[in-house]
């Protein structure tokens, strides 16, 4: 999986680097955690990156640790090569939406806006139109005499969003900017903030723990486990050549099984899983005996009755749920593996099987994903 | 407030009200009304009062040109206006010594915090008048404290029957009244919001001008009310520690009613504390902005 993301020439556009990055904390019972346990990332400008990970896998801390609040045990952080080591939260050009949104009860919109620009000492008409000017950004103009506590958490978000970019930051952080959100609003959000992003042109790092939402706004993504990067790459790249099991099942939805490759010739490879059954691939650069992880996505099963020209397996439909656009399958091979499957669920086509009964599940060699095998 | 109450609820809310409105009729607002008479009677040869208007023990005080029996002294406006200062500098100091306290007790961890605000508030476990005994023995020539540094090899401290010591004393005493309306309000200031100040580019100073202290203010005002108020009118501490040297305004009034026998002159003094204290409780609220938003 090791990309152009990773290679020598990406450093030429890189704006905020971080090399080796270590953090360690202490547990109230006394065990050492490895919040970030080597991190390696170049930020490029202009971009929209996700850090995306289950909780505890260190993205937050590493979002922290680039605003400036929490310290490195190792490695360094260096904007446009020069290091941040020193430099205190308030003296870096970048500014953080807080989960919380942590707006500034006391003050209304306006004044939460301008809270950058007074503490810079902005004169009085700049700091004016520069408050308009981002509050109409987040279309609030009307509301700026409102205290947070008067405004809907979708308007407090949007506050806090012109509070960070009134700043006018290199690095505008964002802490799971859109969890306390209700399901639409977070949705219309993901594009907005897309949009933001490319309007005012400032590179934009999120923390989130939603595939969905990283897949939606990011021009890349960092999958993060335990506080490692386990991968690095476009939405469609992590989709569809995940770097691990991990990644797969984080990322979507997916059919994963452990195997060896069997053999390898010139049209694929054929690989027997360990719960019995053979799927083939395309040649991908795996030796023959290596053990691997095979993925599949369920969107690129298809379900007949007949076996068709290309490889298909058979199975036993267990289950059928409806999800809305798609229909759900859960199908169980003789060796006992389970598998899903979409079935598109459209007018006219072919209704999907029954439970209890038999059905072939077909697909492309392309569509098998071989990953290196992961504990 | 939304519409009348139901005439169920209503009386409901009557009935658990009844019993502490009850309780303050008869043991605070009666004894108040009765001192508030006897302050214009004349008083009894031995005490109490004969019911006969005579307003003159205001004039003592205040300087009304009435005095035929009773003259304006200004001894008595001297007083107050000590018993004024110390009870602010007795503010001031505490304010000073818990507000940093009050940040380094919210930032420790559970059990410690739990600690600590018991040993703040173990003093009430003991005798008031014994503890500023304990202050006595500290502060007297031969005292802990100038042993203490005699072997330092510091000349002598002499601090007792001294307005330093009525101070100290009070602030000894009312130290936990400020700490604890401080600490809760440190405690409820989101640690968020400070990272967000920091996070805007705002310094240490800029942060704690425009969001610590107004987000604490509630705190500092209810602390403040809170040791002014009963410093203003303490006389144990003063008769103990200031002797005759320090006479508040609490101590006359005590001498009024136990010395020299003259109740309507005592109940005077109390009714002015009482004006006082309310004027300046009235001017510090109204020009304290009122922090909205502040839960």
């Amino acid at each position: 999986m090791q990309s152009d993301d990773d290679s020598p020439q990406a450093d030429g556009q890189s704006l905020l680097r971080v090399a080796g990055a270590r953090r360690t904390f202490l547990t109230p019972e006394g065990s050492a955690v490895r919040a970030l346990d080597g991190v390696d990332l170049n930020i490029r400008p202009n971009e929209f990156l996700t850090l995306l990970g289950p909780s505890g896998c260190g993205k937050t801390t590493l979002l922290r640790a680039i605003a400036g609040f929490e310290d490195l045990d190792g490695g360094r952080l260096e904007l446009e090569g020069r290091s941040l080591e020193d430099v205190p939260p308030h003296r870096r050009p970048f500014n953080t939406v807080f989960q919380s949104y942590a707006l500034f009860p006391h003050l209304d919109a306006r004044d939460n806006v301008g809270y950058g620009l007074d503490a810079a000492r902005v004169p009085r008409a700049e700091r004016e139109r520069r408050v308009d000017e981002a509050l109409a950004l987040v279309g609030l103009s009307e509301l700026g005499r409102r205290r947070p506590r008067q405004l809907s958490g979708g308007q407090q978000q949007r506050v806090a969003l012109a509070r960070a970019l009134v700043n006018r930051p290199r690095l505008l952080l964002l802490d799971e900017p859109l969890s306390a959100l209700d399901r639409g609003l977070r949705q219309a959000m993901q594009i907005e903030l897309k949009n933001l992003q490319h309007t005012v042109g400032i590179t934009f790092v999120v923390v989130t723990h939603d595939q969905e939402e990283a897949l939606t706004m990011s021009d890349r993504i960092a999958v993060m486990r335990a506080g490692r990067i386990l991968q690095l790459g476009p939405p469609g790249r992590i989709y569809d050549t995940p770097a691990d099991r991990f990644v797969a099942r984080f990322v979507g939805d997916s059919n994963v099984h452990a195997g060896r490759v069997a053999a390898v010739s010139a049209r694929g490879a054929l690989i027997t899983l360990d719960e019995g059954f053979e799927l083939h691939a395309e040649g991908t650069g795996f030796a023959p005996g290596e053990a691997v992880d095979a993925m599949l996505r369920p969107e690129r099963l298809m379900l007949a009755r007949e076996p068709g020209a290309g490889p298909a397996l058979q199975a036993v439909v267990e289950r059928v749920v409806f999800v809305g656009a798609d229909v759900q399958v859960h199908l169980r091979l003789p060796g006992g593996a389970a598998l899903r499957a979409l079935h598109r669920h459209l007018p006219g086509a072919e209704p999907p099987p029954n439970v209890g009964g038999q059905a072939f599940i077909r697909y492309e060699p392309a569509a098998v994903h071989l990953m290196r095998s992961a504990p | 407030m939304s519409g009348a109450l139901s005439a169920r609820r209503r009386r409901a809310l009557a009935g658990l009200l009844a019993p502490h409105s009850l309780l303050l009729a008869a043991f605070f607002v009666v004894p108040l009304a009765i001192m508030a008479v006897y302050s214009v009677l004349t008083p009894g040869l031995y005490g109490g009062v004969e019911w006969e208007f005579y307003p003159y023990g205001y004039g003592r005080v205040l300087g009304a040109p009435l005095g035929e029996v009773e003259e304006f002294d200004p001894v008595y406006g001297e007083i107050l206006l000590r018993s004024l200062r110390l009870a602010l500098t007795t503010v001031v100091v505490t304010l000073l010594l818990c507000y940093p306290a009050a940040f380094w007790v919210s930032r420790l961890p559970p059990r410690r915090r739990a600690l600590v605000l018991f040993l703040v508030t173990l003093p009430f476990f003991a005798n008031l008048i014994v503890r500023v005994y304990a202050w006595m023995l500290i502060l007297r020539p031969t005292g802990v404290l100038n042993q203490l540094l005699g072997l330092a090899g510091l000349p002598a401290a002499d601090l007792m029957f001294s307005e330093t010591a009525v101070v100290i004393g009070l602030c000894y005493v009312l130290l936990p009244f400020m700490f604890l309306p401080l600490y809760a309000a440190v405690e409820r200031l989101d640690p968020a919001l400070v990272q967000a100040s920091r996070d805007l580019g705002a310094g240490a100073l800029f942060t704690f001008r425009r969001v610590i202290l107004p987000l604490t203010a509630p705190g500092i005002l209810g602390g403040c009310i809170l040791v002014f108020i009963p410093a203003f009118g303490n006389f144990v501490v003063a008769s103990l520690l200031g002797g005759a040297k320090v006479m508040l305004v609490g101590n006359l009034i005590e001498q009024q009613f136990l010395a020299a026998r003259n109740w309507p002159f005592g109940a005077a003094l109390a009714m002015l504390l009482l004006a006082a204290v309310l004027v300046l409780l009235v001017v510090y609220v109204v020009r304290t902005p009122h922090p909205e938003g502040v839960r």
